[in-house]
């Protein structure tokens, strides 16, 4: 049926994908009518970016339909989707940061049909298109001078042009404050008005309800619901996001947790990120969780215990005494260990042995005070710890690119266990780490409790963080917005406390 | 086989062009063109193992052949008015110091290495006029003359200076292989963010493998000096390319993180060898340019079949 003056601007059908052996969206729709403000809202994971770039062509469906005015459409890449007039402004900016406002909006348009740079005019359009947005912003500024929010609003100037039917704001607020969500949300009443359809996606639940229309929910790839917001509330749509039962991923905690905190943190406050006022303790043997939504400041208070972020005030206390790590030089002094997030980026070494990249923190004891390394004590410390985290390697010596996440995972950590660290912070223990390596990890991180090391665990996925924690604190906004304690865990709690709402 | 061959790429180019070099010229294997080849290549080999440790941290250091100018005069000039031992102590320390420049502006200063050391290059090259008034300043004291006695007499048939080369070579091999030393460069030149994250002092380990190689430069730049008995403002110019190239052909990776002093070693033999063979076969020195980065493509072209 060819209907042109279709109800909906936007139609995908069961749409369905899975890469490699993980399917990520199963038999999934999404409808949206023309000047319409739908949220797409659900857990980490649960698949609304995959969702996303089918619609802009990033990625191809494996089945399923997707309509446009009621045309099926099926771009092959994002400038085809760019030409049906579907815009998405992505959650990293994509801003190039050395350039001007008005060369970054018409980047993509550049050189492909002048050859000459027409200064005054792309200036001038830059400057109507980013007032048309509400906004006031010089043209001629460097991107790097611009703060986030207009940095945001640049990136969607950018992403609309006279052709745009469809704008996907993908979690556009992480970073603002308060006004400036404002501010976004009437340039997209404004957009809305122009008969443009939005779908946005964010974690902030009560955004939802200020400014959406009509709301669908994901879940583990698929759909729960779909519906007017008028039609539902938010423990409606809380009821929607959760509910998954924990399987036998999580072992069971038998470790006996110390009396007193052997790490504690009062009101820490960084000077160059949104960490302020962070008070929390560790007792040894006893793993805490930290939950947030991203950009509440979980990786940014985990660096600034760290050292590798500056400290404005608050106290570091370990083992009763109060410490200063100015750097991760003095962190790892004080035997304290950290598992970054972006396990390649500043993880592992990829290019070096799995025995160089344990040994690297570890040297006092395996080297002589003129620093010649006893290759003896280095196998045996690096073959004990292989054994002891079930690191699978063919060979001590196989650089560490060869092996599986979860594998690098442990490689990192053993650097840690390797000096008998007291307190370890590990961030997002699991991501991209597949299910059997989960649960190695998990039972790793019970282990290392059981040594009576205090472990901080930070991370996205509420399933884990309940399942492996004590105790959890959410952040909010920089700042510790509620603990749970074990009875209190359920996903509603944490995520109440993660957009800022008390407990019912 | 073929993946032996192709793990030892560069010590099977160097004995390639060992039999090559010995099938089309009776006078290459002679002891005297051997022991020549040797002392020619002794100053940028020196300068090679200072550049190699920068590059394991993934920097560069342009500076080398304009330090060997200014470290060279000031040695002659030195050597002139004072005792050996304290013209060579002095003249080393200096080479540090000057290389010390470098490493605090790319550590501390979070300068880019390229710049930071090209302005240093441009720096000393002045440097090395002014203090020599533009000409070259010869040794004249009896220290002098044993200083160029050194640089051009043998030991058990290897030159001196091919010997000090050598020494500085395995040094930087048991550095690399065996001291936490190596580990830790190279550690920082794999990834720079994850050894901050370790608690590796990043800065400190930057800032000294530039003042090492400063210091390797002042050693090379006496080397050099007292083959030639003078010290001249036009030495080493673009010695620190020759050096980037043996570095490269010997594998290491611009990127930081890969590269070993044996290899190294054997990158400075092949340069010095093709220009010794083509000098034996009389080729004039322009298209030996032409030759001499036909090797250099060829040889990185050869490492990606490692992979």
């Amino acid at each position: 049926m060819q209907n042109v003056e279709s109800e909906y601007r936007i139609e995908m059908t069961g749409i369905s994908k899975s890469f490699g052996v993980v399917s990520v969206l199963k038999n999934v729709d999404l409808k949206v009518k023309p000047g319409e403000i739908h949220a797409l809202i659900g857990e980490n994971g649960a698949g609304k970016s995959t969702l996303i770039k089918i619609l802009s062509g990033v990625h191809q469906k494996d089945s399923g339909k997707v309509l446009l005015n009621g045309k099926e459409i099926n771009p092959k890449n994002t400038h085809e989707g760019q030409v049906l007039g579907i815009n998405v402004v992505y959650q990293e900016l994509s801003l190039v940061k050395d350039l001007s406002v008005a060369e970054n909006i018409y980047l993509h348009q550049l050189g492909a049909n002048r050859f000459w740079m027409n200064w005054k005019e792309i200036i001038n359009d830059a400057n109507i298109l980013i007032n048309s947005l509400g906004f006031d912003i010089d043209p001629t500024a460097i991107i790097r001078d611009l703060s986030i929010v207009q940095k945001q609003v640049v990136e969607i100037a950018k992403a609309l042009s006279e052709d745009t039917k469809v704008l996907v704001l993908d979690e556009p607020t992480t970073v603002f404050d308060p006004t400036d969500t404002k501010k976004l949300f009437n340039t997209l009443f404004k957009l809305k008005k122009k008969g443009i359809s939005i779908i946005y996606i964010s974690h902030h639940l009560d955004e939802i309800f200020k400014i959406a229309d009509a709301v669908t929910v994901l879940k583990d790839g698929a759909n729960t619901g779909s519906m007017p917001v008028g039609e539902t509330n938010m423990d409606g749509v809380i009821q929607l996001m959760i509910g998954r039962e924990l399987k036998d991923l999580y072992p069971v905690r038998t470790v006996e947790i110390g009396e007193v905190p052997i790490f504690e943190v009062k009101n820490l406050t960084a000077k160059d990120t949104l960490v302020k006022d962070v008070s929390f303790s560790v007792r040894a043997g006893e793993v805490l969780g930290i939950a947030g939504l991203g950009g509440s400041g979980r990786t940014e208070t985990a660096k600034l215990i760290f050292g590798a972020d500056r400290k404005k005030s608050g106290t570091i206390t370990l083992m009763g005494k109060d410490i200063h790590p100015k750097s991760p030089v003095d962190a790892v002094k004080h035997a304290i260990g950290f598992v970054p997030e972006d396990r390649k980026e500043e993880g592992v070494f990829l290019s070096l042995s799995v025995s160089k990249n344990i040994s690297l923190t570890n040297f006092k004891s395996i080297a002589n005070k003129l620093g010649f390394i006893n290759r003896k004590k280095e196998v045996q410390n690096v073959s004990s710890l292989i054994e002891q985290l079930n690191i699978k390697t063919s060979s001590r010596e196989l650089a560490v690119k060869n092996l599986s996440g979860g594998n690098q995972q442990k490689v990192v950590l053993a650097k840690w266990l390797s000096i008998d660290s007291k307190v370890i912070i590990i961030d997002e223990p699991t991501r991209g780490v597949d299910v059997g390596a989960k649960v190695d990890i998990y039972k790793l991180i019970n282990e290392v409790a059981k040594k009576g090391v205090g472990v901080i665990v930070i991370s996205s996925d509420m399933g884990e963080v309940m399942g492996i924690s004590d105790r959890i604190i959410v952040l909010h906004q920089g700042t510790v917005f509620g603990e749970l304690s074990k009875e209190q865990f359920s996903e509603e709690n944490i995520l109440r406390y993660a957009i800022g709402e008390q407990l019912q | 086989m073929l993946k032996l061959l192709i793990k030892y790429n560069t010590i099977v180019i160097f004995i390639v062009l060992v039999i090559f070099s010995a099938l089309i010229s009776d006078v290459f294997f002679t002891s005297i063109n051997l022991s020549n080849l040797l002392k020619q290549v002794s100053g940028v080999g020196i300068i090679s193992i200072g550049m190699l440790l920068v590059i394991l941290t993934g920097g560069i250091d342009l500076s080398v052949g304009s330090l060997i100018a200014l470290l060279a005069v000031t040695f002659a000039l030195l050597v002139n008015t004072m005792i050996l031992p304290a013209a060579i102590l002095i003249t080393i320390v200096i080479g540090f110091a000057l290389g010390s420049v470098s490493g605090y502006l790319v550590a501390y200063q979070k300068m880019a290495p390229f710049i930071a050391t090209l302005a240093l290059m441009t720096i000393a090259r002045g440097l090395g006029f002014i203090y020599s008034k533009g000409s070259p300043v010869t040794f004249q004291t009896s220290g002098g003359e044993l200083m160029s006695n050194f640089g051009n007499e043998s030991f058990l048939g290897i030159p001196n200076i091919a010997i000090i080369f050598l020494i500085i070579v395995l040094l930087a091999h048991i550095m690399l292989r065996y001291n936490v030393f190596g580990r830790l460069i190279i550690a920082i030149g794999s990834n720079e963010e994850a050894a901050y994250l370790s608690g590796i002092k990043v800065n400190k380990y930057k800032f000294l493998v530039y003042a090492i190689s400063g210091a390797l430069a002042a050693v090379a730049a006496i080397i050099v000096a007292s083959r030639t008995n003078l010290g001249s403002p036009n030495m080493g110019i673009a010695w620190e390319l020759d050096a980037i190239a043996a570095v490269v052909i010997g594998g290491a990776s611009l990127n930081g993180g890969k590269g070993s002093a044996i290899n190294t070693l054997m990158g400075v033999l092949i340069l010095g060898l093709i220009g010794n063979i083509l000098n034996l076969l009389n080729v004039p020195s322009y298209p030996q340019q032409v030759v001499k980065g036909a090797i250099i493509i060829f040889a990185v072209l050869l490492q990606r079949f490692e992979k």
